[in-house]
C-alpha cells in the first residue's frame, strides 16, 4: 500500500519507490531506501512527517504516494 | 601558500556552530560565484595560513540542490587540501553517506562525529577506532554546540592536509558493480587527475550528465563504458543509480553494525516528537503558529513598552526616531556646521536631505532587528521547518510551497531580507516566483503610509491596517494562481520534502549571528543606495525655475521634481489621484516607502519633523484626497515596485536582469490594475465618479484577471515529462 494509507504511529518497511526522477534519487540520500523501516511521527491531511534512519522528514502527500511500503 | 580545509556536512548536522567556533569572528561572507548560495569562509583561529571554507548542507554530491552543485564544484575544482566531515552521531547512517562519497574523492578526510553529548546520553557507544580503520581516515568526536573537541578536530584536518595523501579507499561496492566501476576507471585513466579516479568512474556508472559533459569522452568509448553499465543493470535488475545506492547503504550498515553499539530505545518517541505531536497536530498546528506570530510581531512592533505594551523594538524605534535622529544628530551636527560656517545650501543637503532621509531609515533598524532576532530563534530551534511544513499545505493550492512562507514572514519586517530568505527554496520556479510576491506583503516601512491614510481618512479605523495585510496575502494568493498557468512559471511546484532538525536550545552565538547579518544587509543599504537617492531627490525639491533663473526654489511647486511630477501625474488620473503631490509622494516612495509621509509633510510645507503617521498634516491630506482616492493610492504605494534596497535585493536573488525586470514590472502593472479597479469601481458604487472610459477598463481588468485565475492550465503535469525525457536523453 502507499504510504499515505498508514496513520501516526505506525513502523512500516519500504517495499519500493515508484517514478523515477532526480526526486527519487534525493529520497534516497535522505534514508528512503527499500527495506528500511519508517516511522509515521504524525499526519496532516496527506502530509506526513516520518521517521527514517534517525531523522525526521517531512514529506508532501504526492510524495507519499509513491512510496510503497508493508 | 595558505592550507584550504573544507568543512562538509549534511544540512542541520552543526556545521554552522563548528564553523564560528573555529573561525570566530574572522569571516568573510559572499556568494559562490554566478549562484546565490551563500559562501563562507575563515582563518582557523590561531591559524593564520589556514583557510577553512565552510560549504552549504549537502545529503549527496548528486546534483539536486544547488547547494548540491556548489559543494561538488568546490571540491572537484579547487582540490582543498583537507575535507572535515562533520556527522551527525545521533543519525549517522544517513551522515555516512555523504562520507563515502567524499572519501571517493580522494582528497584527505577527517571525520568529526558531532553531538557526542547527545550520542553519550543516548547510551550509545560509537568506537572511533573501528570507524576509522574501516572508512580509511581518522575520526574524532567533537560537540560542537559544547565546544568539545572542536579544537582537535581542526588540527586533525590541518595535519592530514599537510600529509597530503588520502587513505585507502574502503571497498564500498562489490561484485559486478565494482567490476563495471574498475573497468570504467581503466578506460578513463589519464583523462582524468589520477586522485579523482574513482569519482569520476562511480559518477559514470551513475550517467551523471554533468561529469559525461565535463569529460567530453569520445562517442566509442561511452558506448564502451554504457555497455559495462547495462550489463551490470541486468544483472543486478535495477537502474545504475539506485544500485549505487543501495550498495553504499549496505556498506554503510556493516560499518555501523561494527562500529556503533545502539542501547535500544525504551521509548518509541524523543523529547522533540512529543513536542511535535503537539506543535504539527492537525487541530492545533494553525492556533499555535497564529499565537507565536502574533507575540512575536507583539514583541517588534506592537505598542511601546513605554505606553504599556511589550513592543520592544517600537520602543527602541521610538527612540531611534525621536531622540537620536530627532534631537541629538541635529543638535549636534548643526551646532558642528554652523560653528564652522558651512554654506547654506550645503547645511540644508545634509541636515534636511542626509540627516532626515538616512535618519528616517535607520530609524528601522532596531525595530527590525527585534524581529530578525526573534525570527532567528525560532529559525535556530528547528520551529521554522515545522512552519514550511504546516504552510505548505495551504500554499500548494495556490501554486507555492510551504517555503514560500518564510520568506513572506521576514518580508513583513523588511523586504531585502525577506528576498533573501528565498534562497532556501530549492526549485528554481518556486524561488522566482516567490521572490516576485514577497513585497507585496506590507513591510514594517509600509505601516506610516497606512497610519497617514487611516488616521487622515478614515478616523483612525484599525480596519485599515488589517485590510492592508489581507490585500498583500490576496495580491500573493491571486498572482501564485495567474502565474503558475503562464509558461514562465508552469509545472507543479516541487515536492516537498524536507528534514526536521530535532528542537533545540538555540545557539545565541549563531542567532546573534545571524539576526546582525540581515540587520547588517539593511543598514548597508541605507548607508549607500538610500543615501545617494536621498540626495539626488533633496536636489530635485529643493531646486527648479523661479523667477526665470535655475535657483534654490523657495516654493516646492517651482522645483524640478513638481515639474516632472505634473507633467506625468495624469497617469493616476483613473485611479483618482492624478496629482503632482501624490505622485511625487509615490516616487519618493521608490527610495524608502515610509518617505512617503515626510513628503507630503515636505510638500504640504509642513516646517518641523513629522510623527510617524503624520498627524500633524491629515487636514491637509484629508483635503486633497477623497476616502476613495485615498484608499486607492494607500492599494497602489503598497504593491507596486519596492523600495530601491529590495529591488537591488529582488536583482542579485534573480541574478539575471531579464528577470528582474518581470518582476518590477509585474508589480507595477499589478498595483497600477488593482487600484484602477478599486478606485473606478468604489466610485461607481458611491457615486463618487460616473461611468467613463475608465469603468469599462475596470470591468475588462476584473474579466481577465478572472479568465485569468479559472482558465485551464494547460501546461498542468508538464514537469514530470520534462524530468523523464532528460533523463531518456542522458542514458541514451
Amino acid at each position: 500500500m502507499p504510504l499515505t494509507m498508514t496513520k501516526a504511529g505506525d513502523t512500516v518497511t519500504i517495499r519500493k519507490i515508484t517514478g523515477k526522477d532526480e526526486v527519487r534519487q534525493h529520497l534516497a540520500e535522505l534514508g528512503f531506501v527499500v527495506g528500511e523501516t519508517v516511522t509515521v511521527v504524525n499526519e496532516i491531511s496527506g502530509n506526513l512527517i516520518l521517521q527514517v534512519k534517525e531523522a525526521r522528514i517531512a514529506l508532501d502527500k504526492t510524495l507519499a504516494m509513491r512510496i510503497i511500503v508493508a | 601558500m595558505a592550507i584550504k580545509i573544507a568543512l562538509a556536512g549534511n544540512p542541520n548536522c552543526g556545521k554552522t556552530t563548528l564553523f564560528n567556533s573555529l573561525t570566530g569572528s574572522n569571516q568573510y561572507v559572499g556568494n559562490w560565484p554566478g549562484v546565490t548560495v551563500e559562501k563562507k569562509e575563515g582563518k582557523l583561529k590561531g591559524h593564520d595560513d589556514v583557510v577553512i571554507q565552510d560549504l552549504p548542507g549537502i545529503y549527496s554530491l548528486s546534483p539536486y540542490t544547488l547547494e548540491e552543485v556548489v559543494a561538488r564544484g568546490y571540491l572537484v575544482n579547487e582540490k582543498p587540501d583537507a575535507i572535515l566531515n562533520i556527522i551527525d552521531g545521533t543519525n549517522i547512517e544517513r551522515n555516512l553517506y555523504l562520507t563515502t562519497q567524499l572519501i571517493e574523492l580522494g582528497i584527505p578526510v577527517v571525520m568529526a562525529v558531532n553531538m557526542i553529548d547527545l550520542v553519550r546520553k543516548n547510551g550509545d557507544k560509537i568506537d572511533l577506532k573501528k570507524l576509522s580503520n574501516e572508512l580509511g581516515c581518522e575520526a574524532v568526536e567533537i560537540s560542537a554546540l559544547k565546544n568539545e573537541g572542536s579544537e582537535k578536530a581542526a588540527e586533525l584536518a590541518v595535519a592530514a592536509a599537510k600529509k597530503g595523501k588520502a587513505g585507502e579507499l574502503p571497498h564500498v561496492f562489490t561484485g559486478s558493480v565494482e567490476h563495471a566501476i574498475a573497468h570504467i576507471e581503466e578506460s578513463i585513466q589519464g583523462k582524468v587527475d589520477g586522485r579523482f579516479l574513482r569519482w569520476y568512474a562511480v559518477k559514470l556508472f551513475e550517467r551523471d550528465d554533468k561529469v559525461q559533459a565535463e569529460l567530453n569522452l569520445n562517442k566509442e568509448l561511452l558506448d564502451h563504458i554504457d555497455a559495462h553499465i547495462t550489463d551490470c543493470e541486468k544483472e543486478m535488475d535495477d537502474d545504475a543509480e539506485s544500485i549505487i545506492t543501495n550498495q553504499r547503504y549496505a556498506y554503510i550498515n556493516g560499518v555501523v553494525d561494527k562500529a556503533v553499539k545502539k542501547k535500544p530505545r525504551t521509548e518509541n518517541l524523543t523529547v522533540s516528537d512529543k513536542v511535535d505531536q503537539f506543535v504539527t497536530n492537525r487541530i492545533l498546528a494553525l492556533p499555535i503558529f497564529a499565537l507565536i506570530m502574533w507575540l512575536m510581531y507583539a514583541i517588534a512592533m506592537g505598542t511601546s513598552v513605554a505606553d504599556g505594551g511589550i513592543g520592544i523594538g517600537t520602543f527602541a524605534t521610538d527612540w531611534t526616531n525621536d531622540v537620536l535622529f530627532g534631537e541629538i544628530v541635529p543638535n549636534a551636527l548643526g551646532g558642528l556646521l554652523e560653528s564652522i560656517g558651512v554654506a547654506g545650501w550645503l547645511y540644508g543637503l545634509i541636515m534636511d536631505g542626509i540627516v532626515a532621509g538616512v535618519g528616517a531609515v535607520l530609524g528601522f533598524v532596531p525595530q527590525m532587528l527585534v524581529l530578525f532576532f526573534l525570527l532567528s530563534i525560532l529559525e535556530d530551534v528547528g520551529y521554522m521547518a515545522r512552519v514550511a511544513f504546516i504552510m505548505d499545505r495551504i500554499f500548494r493550492r495556490f501554486g507555492l510551497s510551504g517555503k514560500s512562507f518564510i520568506p513572506i514572514l521576514v518580508g513583513t519586517g523588511c523586504g531585502v531580507p525577506g528576498v533573501m530568505a528565498s534562497r532556501t527554496i530549492e526549485n528554481e520556479r518556486d524561488r522566482r516566483m516567490t521572490i516576485m510576491t514577497t513585497c507585496f506583503i506590507p513591510c514594517g516601512a509600509k505601516m506610516p503610509i497606512i497610519g497617514l491614510i487611516a488616521g487622515a481618512l478614515f478616523g483612525g479605523s484599525s480596519w485599515v491596517a488589517t485590510s492592508a495585510y489581507f490585500i498583500g496575502f490576496a495580491a500573493i494568493i491571486i498572482s501564485g494562481i495567474i502565474l503558475k498557468k503562464t509558461k514562465l512559471f508552469a509545472g507543479d511546484p516541487a515536492p516537498f520534502v524536507m528534514e526536521l532538525p530535532a528542537y533545540h536550545v538555540p545557539a545565541w552565538g549563531n542567532v546573534l549571528r545571524a539576526t546582525w547579518e540581515r540587520g547588517w544587509s539593511f543598514i548597508k543599504r541605507a548607508g549607500t543606495v538610500i543615501l545617494a537617492a536621498t540626495i539626488i531627490l533633496w536636489f530635485l525639491q529643493g531646486f527648479g525655475f523661479e523667477n526665470g533663473a535655475f535657483t534654490m526654489v523657495e516654493d516646492q511647486d517651482n522645483s524640478i521634481l513638481a515639474i516632472v511630477a505634473s507633467a506625468i501625474s495624469w497617469i493616476f488620473i483613473p485611479q483618482g489621484f492624478g496629482n503632482w503631490r501624490a505622485t511625487v509622494a509615490s516616487i519618493s516612495g521608490l527610495i524608502a516607502k515610509e518617505n512617503v509621509v515626510g513628503t507630503f509633510g515636505v510638500l504640504y510645507h509642513y516646517a518641523d519633523e513629522l510623527s510617524d503617521n503624520g498627524d500633524e498634516i491629515w487636514p491637509e491630506v484629508a483635503a486633497s484626497f477623497t476616502a476613495l482616492s485615498a484608499y486607492s493610492f494607500m492599494i497602489f504605494n503598497l504593491l507596486c515596485a519596492p523600495c530601491f534596497a529590495a529591488m537591488g535585493a529582488i536583482k542579485r536573488e534573480m541574478n539575471n536582469g531579464k528577470w528582474t525586470a518581470i518582476a518590477i514590472g509585474y508589480m507595477c502593472l499589478f498595483a497600477y490594475c488593482a487600484s484602477l479597479v478599486v478606485y473606478q469601481i468604489g466610485g461607481l458604487i458611491t457615486g463618487e465618479v460616473s461611468f467613463n472610459i475608465f469603468t469599462i477598463v475596470a470591468i475588462a481588468i476584473i474579466a481577465f484577471t478572472i479568465y485569468l485565475l479559472f482558465r485551464p492550465n494547460k501546461y498542468e503535469g508538464v514537469n514530470e515529462v520534462s524530468f523523464d525525457s532528460k533523463k531518456a536523453v542522458a542514458s541514451k
